[in-house]
């Protein structure tokens, strides 16, 4: 048995290339300790080379492809693009042209309310607090315990429910509870 | 394979079909030119319209059939994308770029657009109509004059203002969104007649970057501080000149004008004073469709006085009283019988010259500003809505310390128009212009001599010991 190493790795080893790396001159590690400086560098000078998403997706590479096989046209794209976009206009005008009606409406109303009667313009005019309980909820809290008592103050009346999820591709990990009792706050 | 080398045998042509009819003689009225047929995805790539710029997706495709052919990897030589020749004088008609049926999303927005164009301009006709009954009150008013009656004339005039900028938005908005009209007007087939073309066409020039360009070149250059205080530009202004130098040939054949010996001038670039001997062509595109009358003026910032050791402003050219309007656009003539041309003469040792050209509009006819009425009734009355200068020639020896704040502010003209600006050195065509325009021996600048400090004790015994 012989340990010695092979012809060709000896006369390998003296032809090998010996163009070193200069490791005095590499850049530094800048992985360890604080990533500020890392972090300064790479805000003021991002990279303009195009070889991935923009953070923001302003800008995809995989679109343009795809783009040109579902729509052949560069022409019937922008046409498809300004009738969506007309048709987005139109919906949006009408929005605000029926709000608009109705707050003109609203103020109309109110200038009369004013003219005839003063008090109930007032009342009429008052603000409420959200976070203020009536009579029959104050009734409501004596009988809670005091975390119910919070989930009812929690809970403001008139914007949105808490139960209203935004739908995900995937149930939840603690799955779905069949003993939900839904909580009522009295309006 | 079989499928690379019919990629390669159907790769796209030269010069691409896109979506214009064939033949220069329009089809009958009736029955538009049939579509390109459904095509495979091999060959979709064929059927992008001719008058976008070689966009991503549209190169894309059959670059990528072309580079593996054969397994050898042909170096692309970028040449410059060739245009369709379609234009005014061999016009085309218009096309649906797809067949129905190949995307029916198309289908339906070609639907939607043409309804809601439909919609907008039987508004539009609706609103000419009420337009027409005022306008028709105006005049009646007109004509009674009287003291009583110019309140009412005001308002009258107010209003009619109001309902023309509507009338203006409906009809640009009813004809905007046509595929039609917009690749008219990409492939310079617009009638500058119709509103939506008019503004489709301004709509390019302030936002697809030459307006940019030429802002950017004008502050930088700090031409608006140093000339006037404010500039914005409302008339696409281009200058010309014939290519002198090899580097300009060689920059014309690079765009693949080889034959070509005319340069557009880009803002703020460097010119030979060969090139200026002659005056330059001056191309203007005004977007209004009433003739308003502009003064042109060309003025050097930066000839050197010694005097008062700074710069003064030279009058190289002036017209006043030149006629523009969107029916107008293209080569201006008839500039040099005024305040006569004289070229440019950057002097010896100076810094370079920025040589810069305006055409500043003369004061309307009625009023303080332009409005949609003072157009319209030129319009339709025929005439020009600007009130004529009769500026004075400017003589050769009021050429120098020419002030053009002072002149734009005697004389009333305005911020908007047109500009344009070039820089210039010392060349040997100079040495020319001295001689036998100007006639003048040519000065030669530099700085001033240096005080020689030590004149007194040189040479004399620094040391006594």
């Amino acid at each position: 048995m012989s340990f010695l190493r092979p012809a060709s790795s000896s006369s390998k080893a003296a032809f090998r290339n010996t163009t070193a790396i200069r490791h005095y001159a590499g850049k530094p590690d800048t992985s360890l300790g604080d990533p500020k400086r890392e972090n300064l560098r790479r805000a003021l000078y991002p990279s303009n080379i195009r070889n991935r998403p923009t953070p923001v997706g302003t800008w995809r590479p995989d679109v343009a492809r795809a783009l040109q096989r579902a729509i052949p046209s560069v022409q019937a794209h922008e046409t498809i693009e300004r009738a969506w976009l007309l048709h987005k206009r139109h919906v949006r005008k009408q929005r605000e042209a029926e709000l608009s009606r109705k707050f003109e409406k609203m103020r109309e109303a109110m200038d009369e309310l004013y003219k005839l009667d003063s008090q109930l313009y007032l009342q009429a005019n008052r603000a409420d607090d959200p976070r203020a309980k009536s009579a029959q909820e104050m009734e409501m809290a004596k009988k809670l315990k005091v975390s119910e008592v919070r989930t009812m103050d929690a809970r403001i009346p008139g914007l949105f429910p808490r139960e209203l999820k935004v739908p995900t591709d995937t149930p939840s990990r603690t799955g779905w509870n069949y003993d939900y009792k839904p909580f009522q706050r009295p309006l | 394979m079989l499928s690379r080398t019919l990629r390669a045998a159907t790769a796209r042509p030269f010069l691409v079909r896109g979506n214009a009819s064939l033949s220069s003689a329009p089809p009958a009225a009736g029955t538009p030119a049939p579509p390109p047929p459904p095509a495979s995805t091999t060959t979709t790539a064929t059927t992008t319209t001719t008058a976008t710029p070689p966009s991503a997706k549209a190169a894309k495709a059959p670059e990528e059939g072309d580079k593996a052919e054969g397994g050898r990897r042909k170096r692309k030589v970028w040449t410059p994308r060739k245009r369709p020749a379609i234009s005014a004088l061999a016009p085309r008609e218009w096309n649906r770029p797809l067949a129905p049926g190949v995307v029916p999303a198309y289908d339906y927005a070609l639907k939607y657009i043409q309804r809601d164009a439909a919609a907008v301009a039987a508004e539009a006709a609706e609103l000419e109509k009420r337009v027409e009954e005022k306008e028709g009150e105006y005049q009646v008013l007109l004509k009674e004059g009287g003291e009583g009656v110019k309140e009412g004339l005001e308002k009258v005039d107010a209003e009619l203002e109001g309902m023309r900028e509507k009338l203006h938005v409906l009809r640009v908005q009813a004809e905007v969104n046509l595929p039609e009209v917009r690749w008219k007007v990409k492939n310079a087939l617009a009638e500058r007649g119709r509103e939506a073309h008019r503004h489709l066409l301004e709509h390019r020039w302030r936002k697809d970057g030459d307006l940019d360009l030429l802002m950017e070149r004008i502050y930088q250059m700090k031409v608006v501080p140093d000339l006037l205080p404010v500039l914005k530009p409302t008339v696409d202004l281009r200058v010309a000149v014939p290519a002198t130098t090899p580097d300009q040939f060689r920059a014309l054949a690079a765009q693949g004008r080889a034959g070509a010996n005319v340069l557009t001038v880009e803002p703020g670039v460097f010119l030979d004073p060969k090139n200026t001997l002659s005056p330059p062509m001056l191309y203007a595109d005004a977007f209004h469709a009433d003739t308003r009358l502009y003064t042109l003026l060309m003025v050097d910032p930066d000839v050197p006085d010694p005097e008062r050791a700074g710069y003064k402003t030279y009058l190289h050219w002036m017209c006043p009283n030149v006629e523009l309007s969107a029916a107008r656009a293209g080569r201006l003539t008839g500039l040099n019988g005024h305040t006569a041309y004289v070229p440019p003469h950057p002097q010896r040792g100076t810094p370079y010259h920025r040589y810069t050209v305006l055409l500043l509009p003369q004061p309307p006819v009625r009023g303080e500003r332009y409005s949609r009425n003072l157009e319209a009734r030129a319009v339709r009355e025929g005439g020009v809505s600007s009130r004529r200068l009769d500026i004075p020639v400017v003589g050769e020896g009021e050429r120098a310390g020419f002030d053009v704040r002072k002149f734009v502010e005697e004389w009333g003209l305005g911020v908007e128009g047109g500009a344009h600006m070039f820089r210039e050195v010392w060349g040997a065509a100079t040495s020319k212009v001295y001689e036998e325009v100007l006639k003048q021996p040519e000065p030669v600048f530099g700085r001033p001599r240096k005080e020689d400090r030590y004149a007194d004790i040189r040479g004399r015994k620094k040391y006594v010991l």
